[in-house]
């Protein structure tokens, strides 16, 4: 194997790494926190990057990416606080918590995704890049936007990490998935945390359609398969573990990139899933994970 | 609202106002879960100097009173006032904002957290935010294990270490009242003098104390007047005049009661 060979396979494991570990934190969080799998949390993704192609692109309203970005990202606080509302909130405390979450989430994610259709139709759009033009990085040429995901992905998780571990309400949202009734008991309003942390990880999948907008085409679709690699990394990472997530992101963005490579991309998903099951056969717990939440 | 024939004389069905120098007053409260009644109608009143002990058989609904109180679970009927005021309906956090504080029985806690992680989240309401330095500064005092260990997960600490822990976490949510449920549950007798004094010392600083414990020994230690709790009902209270008597509560704890 060439320099180059390897040079064009980490390059693009780390674009997809950090694509995924910015969509499987979001939806790690909500799985910690709640104790559910959010299946919309793809169509929150693709919803955020439409809300920003419609408000910044030519064809839509045309005021620019930073209208468009910060449009995104105060519609998704408002639909991420909606859906816990409308999707979650009502099953909570029910013996069958999860699996009702399940179908409500599916469903939620199909209304999403019909609705997108509806909005804006079949047809292919794409956002404007935040950096234009290319950047080479070590001997792979990839577009600039490439680049800005790879250096903002951490920062964003920094950040994440930070808030979480730090901040009132980032440490209450701790509180919360480890014991919601002691939570309340030191006077968390636990309501209100589920709100903040949902509306939080809406903003985590449109930040990641909105960064990747301009890297591939938007469609209905756009989501769905983000989606699913972010719920195999967040079992593969150890569920209830944000940096078990954070190293199974960047694990799987690595040995897609290098299974692309080898066999192609059309065995390559099945390759995956098939990696994680052994995986899972050795360590049940994840990478880094707890047996519980 | 009829109180149930097993309730004390002193529940006062004729007198619905909370005389001013009562702290916590319980009307009548019934809870249970599902299909299951637990507390059938349970009256009590904790006055604002006062440290009342509550006793009874295992799984007679004294965890589930304090539960309904602090509005874990939800009550099915009757009143609670704290302070003067109606609390039956506010959420959770809201009594916890007044003052209320309620230190479960065998709290896990947040087993990721190190304990000056938890200690320093639990001053969570505004008021305890104020008070925060300070009570962190007492709670280390009170109980330097937890200062010597300040990084530990709570996970991995010892069921001594982590009922002085729940309890540390009581305090700094800045309690105008505690309710403690069976801080000495499974501790060596050593541990359960450390405790006692513990509390007593918190209790000195003039917090009124609803406490329940399976050790007689320790509760009287610590209470002036105690409920026996029977059947989700209060059965008999005793010791309001005077102290608590030992032979009285013997009688009480093995004669109505299951056998312990
Ligand atoms: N979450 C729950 N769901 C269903 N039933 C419960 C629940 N918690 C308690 N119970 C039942 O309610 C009854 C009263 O339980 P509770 O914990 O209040 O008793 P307790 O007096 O505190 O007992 P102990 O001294 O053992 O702590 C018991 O029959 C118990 O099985
Ligand atoms: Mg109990």
């Amino acid at each position: 194997m060439s320099l180059d060979v390897i040079s064009a396979i980490l390059v693009s494991g780390l674009v997809l790494g950090s694509v995924y570990a910015l969509m499987a934190s979001g939806l790690s969080l909500v799985w910690t926190t709640l104790g559910i799998f959010n299946f919309a949390h793809g169509a929150f993704m693709t919803v955020g990057a439409y809300i920003a192609w419609t408000a910044s692109d030519q064809a839509g309203l045309g005021y620019g990416l930073a209208a468009g970005i910060a449009l995104s990202v105060a519609v998704m606080i408002g639909l991420g606080i909606v859906l816990e509302r409308v999707v979650v909130r009502p099953f909570y405390g029910q013996r069958d918590f999860l699996l009702i979450t399940v179908m409500s989430t599916l469903a939620a994610m199909i209304v999403l995704q019909k609705g997108t259709q509806m909005i804006w139709g079949a047809r292919l759009k794409q956002l404007a890049p935040i950096v234009p033009g290319k950047a080479t990085l070590w001997r792979t040429t990839i577009s600039a936007q490439e680049t800005l995901i790879i250096v903002l992905a951490p920062i964003v998780l920094i950040a994440l990490q930070l808030f979480l571990s730090r901040t009132r309400t980032g440490r209450g949202i701790r509180a919360v998935g480890q014991n919601p009734d002691a939570a309340r008991l030191i006077g968390i309003d636990v309501s209100r945390l589920f709100y903040v942390t949902f509306a939080l990880s809406a903003v985590l999948a449109a930040l990641t359609g909105i960064l990747l907008g301009s890297v591939r085409l938007l469609t209905p679709q756009f989501g769905d398969d983000p989606l699913v690699k972010a719920l195999i990394i967040v079992i593969f990472g150890g569920l209830g573990s944000l940096n078990g997530t954070i190293v199974a992101a960047y694990a799987m963005g690595l040995v897609e990139a290098a299974l692309t490579y080898a066999i192609g991309i059309y065995w390559t998903p099945s390759l995956i899933f098939l990696l994680l099951i052994l995986v899972l056969l050795v360590r049940p717990q994840g990478l880094l994970g707890k047996v519980t939440r | 609202m009829t109180a149930p024939d097993t309730a004390p004389p002193a529940a006062a069905d004729t007198a619905p106002d909370t005389a001013p120098d009562i702290a916590l007053d319980v009307r009548d409260l019934r809870a249970g879960y599902d299909a299951s009644d637990v507390l059938e109608g349970i009256c009590l009143q904790v006055a604002r100097d006062e440290r009342v002990g509550l006793f009874g058989p295992n799984g007679h609904g004294k965890s589930t009173l304090l539960n309904t109180i602090s509005r874990v679970i939800r009550p099915r009927a009757g009143r609670v006032a704290f302070m003067g005021e109606e609390i039956g309906q506010l959420p959770a956090q809201t009594i916890v904002a007044r003052g209320l504080v309620h230190v479960p029985q065998a709290n896990r806690l947040f087993p990721d957290m190190q304990i000056l992680e938890t200690l320093e989240l639990s001053a969570y309401t505004p008021r305890a935010r104020a008070a925060k330095d300070e009570t962190l500064d007492r709670v280390l005092q009170l109980f330097p294990r937890l200062a010597e260990r300040r990084r530990q997960a709570c996970k991995t600490l010892s069921g001594g270490e982590r009922q002085m822990l729940s309890i540390g976490v009581g305090l700094m949510s800045a309690p105008r009242m505690l309710m403690l449920d069976e801080p000495t549950l499974g501790l060596s007798p050593k541990l359960k003098d450390e405790l006692a004094e513990a509390i007593a010392a918190i209790s000195a600083t003039g917090i009124p104390l609803l406490l329940v414990e399976q050790d007689i020994a320790f509760t009287l230690s610590l209470v002036d007047r105690m409920y026996l709790i029977d059947h989700g009902a209060i059965s008999r209270e005793v010791g309001r005049s005077g102290g608590v008597d030992h032979q009285e509560i013997m009688e009480m704890y093995f004669g109505t009661g299951e056998g312990a």
